[in-house]
């Protein structure tokens, strides 16, 4: 008997030992409430860097610290989100894989397919290691429903960002006004009349539009959501491109592109220039590039600007939010829980916060607003956006919704550049029908 | 005198075309060396000249960057590549330039073919193949400086350049030898390599340029900062909201400098042709 | 050990260690992509479906096959052509020319077009494209570098400083010169490329956001209106053309420093030798560095067009949605399968296609440049 304990046991230091060796067990159903997660190291897969990075860092060190369970989480920066998926598919291919790694919803749609991340939501529900009832309520729904995709929650979100009109306020004085836009039309009004008068201090007054819009689908979907429209029938997983509010947008963007008044983006990241430089007075863009614009603006003619929602036709704004996630990797069940509780901490309003003031994203619990009234003096843009957060609302969570997107992205570009609005619709809707879910 | 004056003409012409080639082959250079020296509310703006030279900007990109650190890496794994490429490479093309033997034109021909796949589709199974080799040899390839040389030793485009130049060696030089008892082997290292120079050290150059700014392969087998390259530092820089473009040209100015330098000192190889001497023409 | 044996013992002997690296990181991985490429695959290995990638990406084998009877019908007629001797008639001989036109109507109607509503379309318009752009880069990228190449290796005041300035684009890291190409060539009317159009009195361009043809948009200035679209395809938009202009600005320095190698390895004495003869600059080239630097010009060519069929980054950095496909040369077609589509087993049937074309390619050009090539006395 001893000699097999003993055997065992220097198996067990072998394998154990050998860092080259893939550490953990096939997954079998294990009744969470009895797993143990002590003395877990955990691997995080992250693309942040500089600022971000750093107090990723420190709160990392934090949390190996602080938490009753000895787990130590070591975080890497493993790429861009590209590098990580590349570096996601070569590891699951040879189980060289980290525990928690950062991944785009359709990213992630693929992981699970091919078994390598696993469902969070029994983690989520457990009663001994899930959240309680008020933490869940606490949660912005339409933020966690956003990484729900065909019954599986393939990712838990440690942040968000919304996709904001940002406006040139002093400008908009200029002109006249002293709010922005609150109909489509007062907006289609605005801009034209910014390209007959341009901005004071523009130094290039031959260079005047009203808008900035870049050829991409989630201001698509902005200008649509902000109609009243969807782009999909999540419950019955049925793409709704065929309708009203898709139309009017469309129309919409042609007809003022035609005008001169409204442009399509040429270069990524000329809009933040071009709006700084007081040539365009309104751009829609994510709120992370606030720092961005801030800078720009503060080193250039510091003009007064700030954020808000598209004008609506519904009751309440429409933003659109998005974001990535991170994703739970397969591996022993004792790690994969260590992973969540990690996650868990992550989320919890003190470390998202903290994570507000560093990386100016927008947190995913509603009560981290109570620990944020100094850094919503300080940045008032921030608050603006932040205000806006109850009014999310996401693009389709339906995996083949990343296809689709390039394809709303060449509909923007043809109708824009003079084609058949009716067409483009239609081409558009079936495109996206003939895609397996 | 109207023959001088059309060859004037022509001096001036040409130097003028020169001179605006140059200029516009210096311009995206020079962009990115003032907008080093911006600030970064500078460059988002798009203005063509800094207000004042942000220095700092080297220093700040140096430190963010770990240049230290991932500079000595990219040159220990730049100088193994160059070693080893030439004479892998050197070694293989004189066989396929100048001897005969069975199979060598079904070997070249297969040599080149490796040439003729995207790096998008070689690089899963070259992980998966560094992969094997990590978990069944001795050797510490992942996250270690074996994968970021090995693979990279030779390549066929070195090989082919190489054969193409030895080709080119005239025969007599080798009737000469052969009569003087020298076998291939003597030919090689005694006559030929001297030869060699600057097609070597044009080899050289283009492999120490490919594995300096090389990114997605280093990013791929290394997790932590211990081997990475430069080329990873500067991605430190770019994030999906925008880019700090100040501190990546800085980052910028600071990775191609080596490379300048190094093209610096091995260009003036390329002057004349070669003077071969105890040939009789 | 007879002569032979010990020649062919050497030759192995020098080759292996470049073949060992060689077999292990350049032929497993096309071996493998083969292996992917015959299953459904999408991160891990899924069913063995065999040839059915293909199958979608080519198209039906029928016009495959039609294609591939037209191809060996064009060549066949030619060489019959060829060989007519001067004794048969000159009807013969004129009138032989008009076989040409079923075969080239059973490879175009038949074959191509069946084969481009069979397979997919990306995939044939990624060719579409690549041909274009290797067509606009390397006959004109070569011929600059040979020029200035010859130049910088001959008597000229500061050819150092030039030396290098002509390096530094392919030198300078890709995302600077990107950004600046970006900014030349951007839709926004104050851009360099506008600003050089209205100098002409011109009205401006979208450039890197324009997908329809260069022949469209100068027929449209012309005042031509509701141009049928095949003109968009059959020739390159100006996206591509600017893209072009871009890979040309980075690899004229590439391809000269190569041919500096090529020519300061010809023996002086060759020169020399002409130059005593009473040669002049011209004759110079045309009859003594032309030829020597010929296998270096030669394994340009081949580079190039190997090069040029596998681009990637250069072009994607600059891609844009305005330009949406007219830029998508085969490797984006293939990049985008695999991160985009999660496809890793169609991108590899799309990788093989291309490895065939490219060795066929490079066949071809071997054939019809290979004899071309002085090599030595």
């Amino acid at each position: 008997m001893r000699n097999i304990l003993a055997g065992l046991l220097s198996c067990f230091l072998v394998f154990g030992c050998d860092e080259r060796t893939p550490e953990f067990s096939e997954y079998e159903v294990v009744d969470l409430e009895i797993v143990d997660p002590t003395g877990q190291e955990i691997v995080y897969w992250y693309q942040h860097t500089r600022e971000r990075e750093k107090e990723l860092q420190t709160m990392i060190a934090h949390f190996n610290q602080s938490n009753p369970y000895d787990i130590s989480v070591k975080g890497e920066f493993a790429g861009s989100y590209k590098d990580i998926y590349n570096k996601m598919v070569v590891g699951i291919q040879t189980d060289v894989l980290p525990n928690i790694t950062v991944a785009y919803q359709n990213q992630a749609v693929a992981y699970y397919r091919d078994g390598g991340i696993v469902d969070i939501t029994p983690y989520m529900d457990s009663s001994k290691w899930g959240l309680k009832p008020d933490d869940r309520k606490d949660f912005v729904e339409s933020f966690l429903s956003h990484d729900f995709i065909n019954g599986v929650q393939i990712g838990f979100p440690p942040n968000r960002s919304i996709e904001v009109l940002y406006y040139n306020a002093n400008w908009l004085q200029e002109i006249g006004f002293d709010h922005p836009p609150r109909t489509w039309d007062q907006f289609a009004a605005l801009c034209s009349i910014a390209k007959d008068r341009p901005f004071s201090l523009n130094v290039n007054k031959k260079r005047s539009i009203g808008f900035l819009i870049e050829a991409d689908a989630s201001r698509l979907a902005s200008m649509v959501f902000s109609r009243g429209g969807n782009l999909a029938d999540i419950e019955n997983k049925l793409y709704s491109f065929d309708s009203m509010e898709m139309r009017s947008s469309l129309v919409w963007l042609r007809k003022w592109i035609v005008d001169g008044s409204v442009e399509l983006l040429s270069e990524k990241y000329a809009d933040q220039a071009e709006f700084a430089a007081g040539q365009v007075l309104f751009m829609l863009g994510s709120s992370s590039g606030l720092p961005f614009v801030e800078s720009a603006v503060r080193d250039g003619f510091d003009f007064e600007w700030n954020v808000t929602h598209l004008p609506h036709t519904t009751h309440s704004p429409k933003v659109n939010v998005y974001g990535a996630s991170i994703s739970l990797c397969k591996s022993s069940a004792s790690k994969q829980l260590a992973s969540w509780l990690f996650l868990k901490w992550l989320t919890e309003p003190e470390q998202q916060a903290r994570w507000v003031r560093a990386s100016n994203y927008f947190p995913v619990r509603r009560s981290t607003a109570d620990r944020l009234t100094d850094y919503f003096k300080e940045n008032p843009q921030y608050k603006s956006a932040y205000s806006l957060l109850e009014f999310g609302k996401s693009e389709p969570t339906i995996s083949s919704y990343q296809q689709v997107r390039k394809k709303m992205q060449e509909i923007i570009v043809d109708v824009a550049y003079g084609g058949d609005v009716e067409q483009a619709v239609n081409n558009l809707q079936s495109y996206a029908e003939q895609l397996n879910y | 005198m109207e023959r001088e004056y059309s060859r004037l003409t022509r001096k001036i012409l040409l130097y003028f075309g020169l001179v605006v080639g140059a200029a516009s082959a210096m311009f995206p250079f020079l962009w990115m060396t003032l907008s080093s020296f911006m600030t970064r509310g500078e460059t988002i703006r798009r203005a063509f000249i800094p207000e004042n030279i942000q220095l700092a900007n080297y220093v700040e990109a140096w430190h963010e960057a770990n240049f230290g650190l991932y500079f000595e890496n990219s040159v220990i794994v730049a100088v193994i590549q160059v070693i080893g490429t030439l004479t892998l490479s050197l070694l293989a093309a004189y066989p396929l330039a100048r001897m005969e033997f069975r199979g060598r034109d079904t070997i070249f021909a297969i040599i080149l073919a490796t040439l003729m796949i995207p790096e998008t589709v070689t690089m899963v199974p070259n992980f998966l193949t560094v992969t094997w080799l990590h978990r069944n040899t001795p050797i510490l390839w992942l996250n270690s400086w074996p994968s970021l040389t090995i693979p990279f030793l030779t390549s066929a485009f070195s090989i082919f350049l190489l054969r193409q130049f030895l080709r080119g060696i005239p025969n007599d030089l080798w009737e000469a030898a052969r009569i003087d008892g020298a076998g291939h082997l003597r030919f090689l290292f005694r006559i030929v390599l001297p030869l060699c120079r600057p097609p070597l050290l044009t080899v050289g150059m283009f492999t120490f340029i490919g594995s300096w700014n090389s990114l997605a392969w280093p990013l791929l087998v290394t997790n932590s900062s211990e081997w990475r390259p430069i080329s990873v530092g500067l991605q430190q820089f770019v994030s999906e909201a925008g880019a700090e473009i100040h501190l990546q040209m800085a980052g910028a100015v600071i990775a191609t400098i080596p490379v300048l330098f190094v093209y610096f000192l091995i260009q003036k190889e390329f002057t004349e042709g070669i003077s071969m001497s105890g040939l009789k023409g | 050990m007879n002569n032979r044996t010990k020649d062919n013992f050497i030759a192995w002997a020098l080759l292996s260690p470049a073949l060992v690296v060689l077999t292990a990181f350049g032929l497993f991985p096309i071996l493998y992509a083969f292996y992917v490429s015959l299953h459904s695959w999408r991160i891990k290995r899924d069913a063995f479906i065999g040839f059915k990638h293909y199958l979608q990406a080519i198209g039906d084998p029928l016009n495959l096959l039609a294609f591939g009877v037209a191809v060996l019908g064009l060549f066949l007629i030619a060489r019959f052509r060829r060989n007519l001797s001067s004794g048969s008639s000159i009807l013969v001989k004129k009138w032989s020319f008009f076989l040409y036109i079923p075969a080239i109507w059973l490879l175009l109607a038949y074959g191509l077009l069946g084969l481009i509503e069979t397979g997919d379309y990306r995939l044939y318009n990624g060719f579409r494209v690549t041909i274009f752009y290797a067509l606009g880069t390397i006959p004109f990228q070569l011929s600059t570098a040979l020029f200035l190449a010859y130049l910088l290796f001959n008597s000229l005041r500061g050819k150092g400083a030039f030396r290098i300035l002509f390096f530094l684009p392919y030198v300078t890291p890709a995302i600077a010169t990107a950004v600046v190409f970006r900014s030349i060539f951007s839709s926004h009317p104050l851009s360099f490329a506008n600003g050089f159009l209205e100098l002409l009195g011109l009205e401006g361009e979208r450039w890197l956001s324009e997908s329809h043809s260069i022949v469209t948009l100068a027929l449209t200035r012309l005042g031509f209106s509701d141009l049928p679209l095949w003109l968009d395809t059959a020739f390159p938009s100006l996206a591509l053309v600017s893209v072009i202009f871009y890979n040309i600005w980075v690899y004229v320095g590439y391809d000269i420093v190569i041919l500096l190698a090529g020519l300061s390895a010809i023996p002086n004495h060759y020169f020399e030798a002409a130059k005593i003869d009473g040669a002049n600059s011209w004759q110079l080239f045309r009859h003594v560095t032309l030829p020597l630097v010929s296998p270096t010009l030669f394994f340009l060519s081949m580079v190039a067009v190997i090069g040029t069929f596998k681009a990637f980054n250069h072009i994607y950095i600059l891609k844009n949605p305005g330009a949406k496909d007219s830029v998508d040369v085969i490797s984006v077609v293939i990049f985008e399968q695999i991160f985009e589509f999660h496809n890793a087993g169609y991108a590899s049937a799309m990788a093989m296609v291309l490895f065939i074309a490219i060795i066929f390619l490079t066949f071809i050009q071997n054939r019809l440049l290979g004899k071309r090539v002085f090599y030595g006395t």
